[in-house]
């Protein structure tokens, strides 16, 4: 029998919020274990929670730029349960009136062609703190985390493949991150994903059974569990068994599914309304100015700089994944580089920078406006392209400032009396290399330029001395 | 110029206005006021086991400070220099903050409730924690971690619950304003059983931030004192919208008219009230009605299903706001190698038994297959209380009834019978579940000697409106002016 399966997402995005969801605590990664914490993200008594407008103003761009139906009235629900991290005993989540309904998510399906997975909402939360297990049995928790802000975005299961799921999460992180929504980071865990599975046979109308796979943290994660979740639950099926909904943990090194808890075991929440919150009235005046905030959609600017720009579709692509790469090849065309040199230039050597220093633009320690300097004195022919890139890789290698590099190099001699001299002296002294050019093997052209450029120690024009060597030879 | 002026202290029985203009005519001086309050809560507070702990050096250094900004003639707090007391459940940075459980046993808050603060900005001074019914659940004080407290009008029965310490100081002696705190009953109930002043505000009127929370949407922060004018001044220093808690505001009165027409709830003298009480309140009525007050009879039938669906609501939330004592972060730990049993061990010592049963009660409405046919049935009906009570004020401007369907009861008498303790709850209940404000006063006193109180009803937001006519009746009425034999130092 043929399968299908059957794919939906639920995905968790921390926003990328200064402050946290119910205090004005600092969310910041990385910081020493429970030093961003006050009295109401760790629940001491008596202190309550205040919903922080940040948040809110965050969900709102996310809920625009994936197309929700942003509801007027929304409010926060408990969800009841113990664990050391979480130290109220609940959590703080909107479970019967999410802020926002429907929406979709743009993906590639496997075959190549574009498609949208709808989404049925998004809700609001706050996160939990963070446990390690040490192998002595000694559990630390550090509170950090507790209250930062969180998005679920749970979609319809609508996806055929694992790796249509990984598009989808993809295509989820860029628009979140082009609107400064989360960083996106899946392996320091601001962008969870948890995947339902379930297969069922092709012609069948009837969902099957399915399992959720908790917590996965790669793409890689996401491709390969499918994968193998769903040749198990086929196996499982035509092994005369019967699939059962419960929660699996994927191991990403054994690249096998394990039952977490069946689903009599999973936890009774309990939730009901928080009383500690009023409900969330969002205005149209709220995401009128929400949708004013935001900058250029990824699709709007492809189309502009098709237009504008007239780059070849195949290099618009690459350039729309992250909003703030865009945004410095553009700076590079403001301060006059040519448009097509700017895209060569950020494609071949920016990219290549980025990536070497696993880095991001915001923070690479070149200004677009002295790049622009230095690509300038290239297309203007003052400088060769080997003498632009070697200057870029000295500046980052050293530190030192680009522009001042540049100005401190001497420009291409482009005058012909000058090069003229040189010219006649490598003639002269590379006799049988001449002799062979003009017997018809031009081969010895390159060798005679060379010869140039080191007795001009690089400042002579090669494009010039090969136009004035043919002449003379 | 102040001499020494211990023999012009106050009447035992002077409301904190008296003394205010008492310390501002310079009868006597704040220190010397206040060392003779605390020596009251050393010797009659202790005794009756309301006050648990007394911060005398504080006091005395606060006072002292207080009589120094009167002779520099520096500007004066609305409440400068009166003592006040907040209940173990209310955070103070002096002191343990453990809500009357052992649970919390040794519990330093740290920090000053919203409430304590604005106390303190008004000049008045922190004299002492008062106790309480175990995490605020009771209408006895007989579950306090600090021992039963006693009704000063009858050391043999309870003061009321849970603000039963506020209560009974606040019944005593005067001078003071103890901060209470009423989810079901908890301020008036208590105050109605020591013959005090004291009010539920509007629900959202003061911040709730710092007090230990015990069924949020109905919890609100009030004071007891010894009469309406005390309350009122009390009110106007802790009213107010407070950053720190999102469900605060201020409130505008519905009219700035004084109350003249009361709805009588046939409820609140049916069933199970007890005659005695019925006919104190009836007096009080006829003696109303000779000043002009015009009353008709409304009828409120869903009250019938008030104290069941009270009983959902708060031990459901009770039961996830109490779910932080959990030995790990806050509360008590019973250590073990294993989870679910250092929970369980460290919960099960912990929490006292009634707090025990409300809990339990409470993760049973909520669960999966009940919560529809309980809480959810809970909130339809609160709905339901709160449009009836609404649309009864639509033709009154306040509502009136008794505030216990009996009188204070004796020590032991009913503890061992849980649904006999809710029994207490039945007309107060209705406030909380409505948010509306409600102000018990004392009534008068039953022929054996105890005291009765009653109490009025009002929109959101005529708190202020519901104390004025509370002073009407404190000047046609004087049993609030009754100070119990030995009640004082």
């Amino acid at each position: 029998m043929s399968w299908n399966t059957v794919v939906g997402l639920e995905i968790h995005a921390q926003m990328a919020t200064q402050s946290k969801m119910f205090c004005a605590c600092r969310r910041q990664a990385g910081a020493l274990p429970n030093s961003n914490i006050c009295p109401v993200c760790v629940g001491w008594p008596g202190a309550l929670p205040v919903l922080q407008g940040e948040a809110v103003r965050c969900a709102i761009r996310a809920a625009i730029c994936l197309g929700c139906d942003i509801q007027e009235l929304s409010r926060f629900d408990r969800k009841n349960y113990f664990y050391p991290d979480l130290p109220k005993g609940y959590q703080i989540s909107q479970f019967y009136h999410p802020y926002a309904l429907g929406g979709s998510i743009p993906f590639t399906r496997d075959d190549g062609s574009a498609a949208v997975l709808p989404l049925v909402r998004i809700h609001m939360e706050e996160d939990a703190g963070k446990s390690s297990h040490e192998e002595d049995g000694t559990s630390r928790i550090d509170l950090n985390r507790c209250s930062s802000p969180l998005l679920e975005i749970v979609s319809e299961p609508l996806l055929m493949s694992g790796t249509e799921a990984a598009s989808c999460v993809r295509s989820v992180r860029a628009l979140l991150r082009w609107v400064s929504v989360c960083d996106g980071d899946m392996e320091k865990g601001n962008l969870r994903c948890d995947v339902n599975v379930s297969v069922m046979p092709e012609d069948a109308v009837e969902l099957g059974t399915r399992a959720e796979l908790k917590n996965l943290n790669s793409f890689v994660s996401i491709e390969r569990s499918v994968v193998v979740e769903t040749a198990r639950q086929i196996d499982v099926i035509e092994g005369g068994g019967q699939v059962v909904q419960e929660t699996r943990l994927w191991d990403q090194d054994k690249e096998v599914t394990a039952s977490m808890r069946g689903k009599e075991d999973s936890p009774d929440y309990r939730y009901f309304p928080e009383p500690d919150l009023p409900v969330v009235w969002i205005t149209e005046d709220d995401i009128q100015q929400q949708s004013g905030n935001l900058p250029e959609m990824p699709e709007d600017r492809r189309q502009r700089w098709l237009n504008e720009y007239d780059f070849p579709e195949r290099e618009v692509v690459p350039l729309l994944s992250r909003r703030e790469n865009g945004d410095y090849l553009e700076s590079l065309i403001l301060e006059g580089v040519k448009p097509a040199s700017a895209s060569n230039w950020f494609r071949g050597e920016i990219l290549k920078q980025l990536n070497e220093r696993e880095e991001r633009i915001e923070v690479f320690p070149v200004t677009a406006q002295s790049l622009a300097l230095v690509i300038k004195a290239v297309e203007e022919d003052r400088i060769s392209v080997a003498t632009g890139k070697e200057l870029l890789q000295k500046s980052l290698d050293t530190g030192s400032d680009l522009k001042t590099l540049l100005e401190s190099t001497d420009e291409q001699v482009q005058d012909e009396g000058a090069l003229g001299e040189w010219v006649d002296q490598v003639l002269s002294d590379n006799e049988d290399a001449v002799n062979k050019i003009r017997g018809g093997d031009d081969r010895a052209i390159g060798f005679l330029v060379g010869q140039v450029m080191k007795l001009s120690k690089g400042q002579a024009h090669p494009k010039k001395v090969q136009d004035l060597m043919r002449a003379r030879i | 110029m102040v001499n020494d002026a211990a023999s012009s202290l106050p009447d035992p029985g002077a409301t904190s206005h008296e003394v205010l203009a008492h310390l501002q005519s310079g009868k006597c001086t704040t220190k010397t006021l206040i060392s003779e309050y605390l020596n009251f809560l050393e010797t009659t507070g202790k005794r009756l086991g309301a006050v648990v702990e007394v911060f005398s050096q504080s006091a005395l250094q606060e006072a002292e400070a207080s009589d120094a900004r009167r002779m520099a003639g520096e500007a004066l707090g609305v409440l400068e220099g009166i003592p006040f007391t907040a209940k173990m459940n209310i955070c103070t940075e002096e002191g343990t903050t453990d809500a009357s459980s052992a649970m919390l046993a040794g519990f330093e808050a740290g920090v000053d409730a919203t409430v304590v603060q604005k106390m303190r900005s008004a000049g008045a001074i922190l004299v002492g924690k008062s106790s309480c019914d175990e995490f605020a659940m009771g209408a006895s004080n007989e579950s306090s971690a600090h021992g039963v407290v006693r009704n000063p009008w009858d050391a043999s029965r309870v003061p009321g619950g849970s603000s039963g310490g506020a209560a009974a100081l606040a019944g005593a002696f005067g001078w003071a304003i103890h901060l209470g705190s009423d989810t079901g009953g908890s301020i008036r109930q208590p105050a109605a059983f020591c013959s005090a002043t004291g009010m539920k505000p509007t629900w959202g009127r003061v911040s709730r931030r710092g007090l230990i929370a015990f069924g949020s949407s109905l919890d609100q922060i009030g004071p007891l004192a010894r009469d309406a004018k005390d309350c009122q001044i009390a009110l106007e220093v802790l009213q107010g919208s407070d950053p720190l808690d999102a469900t605060s505001h201020s409130f505008p009165e519905s009219s700035k008219e004084p109350i003249r027409k009361i709805g009588w709830i046939r409820q609140g003298f049916g069933e199970g009230i007890d005659a005695s009480i019925r006919e104190q309140v009836e007096a009080a009525r006829s003696i109303l009605e000779k000043d002009g007050i015009e009353f008709v009879e409304v009828s409120l039938p869903t009250m019938a299903q008030a104290n069941a669906c009270y009983q959902v609501i708060a031990t459901a939330e009770a039961s996830s706001n109490l779910a932080r004592y959990d030995g790990i972060h806050v509360g008590k730990r019973k250590d073990s190698n294993d989870l679910e049993e250092l929970y369980s061990s460290s919960r099960s010592s912990g929490f006292g038994a009634e707090v025990r049963r409300r809990i339990l009660l409470g993760t049973f409405v909520l669960s999966s297959g009940y919560i529809d046919a309980y809480y959810g049935r809970a909130q339809s009906v609160r709905q339901e209380i709160r449009e009836e009570i609404l649309s009864a004020l639509e033709d009154v401007d306040a509502l009136m009834m008794p505030v216990s369907p009996f009188a204070p009861f004796k020590i032991g008498e009913r503890i061992d019978d849980p649904l006999a303790l809710y029994a207490c709850d039945i007309l107060t209940v209705t406030a909380n579940l409505a948010g509306v404000p409600a102000v018990a006063v004392p009534c008068s006193f039953d022929n054996e000697g105890l005291p009765v109180g009653m109490q009025w009803l009002g929109k959101h937001g005529d708190d202020h409106r519901l104390l004025q006519l509370a002073s009407l009746w404190q000047e046609l009425n004087d049993t609030w002016k009754s100070v119990p034999q030995g009640g004082q130092s």
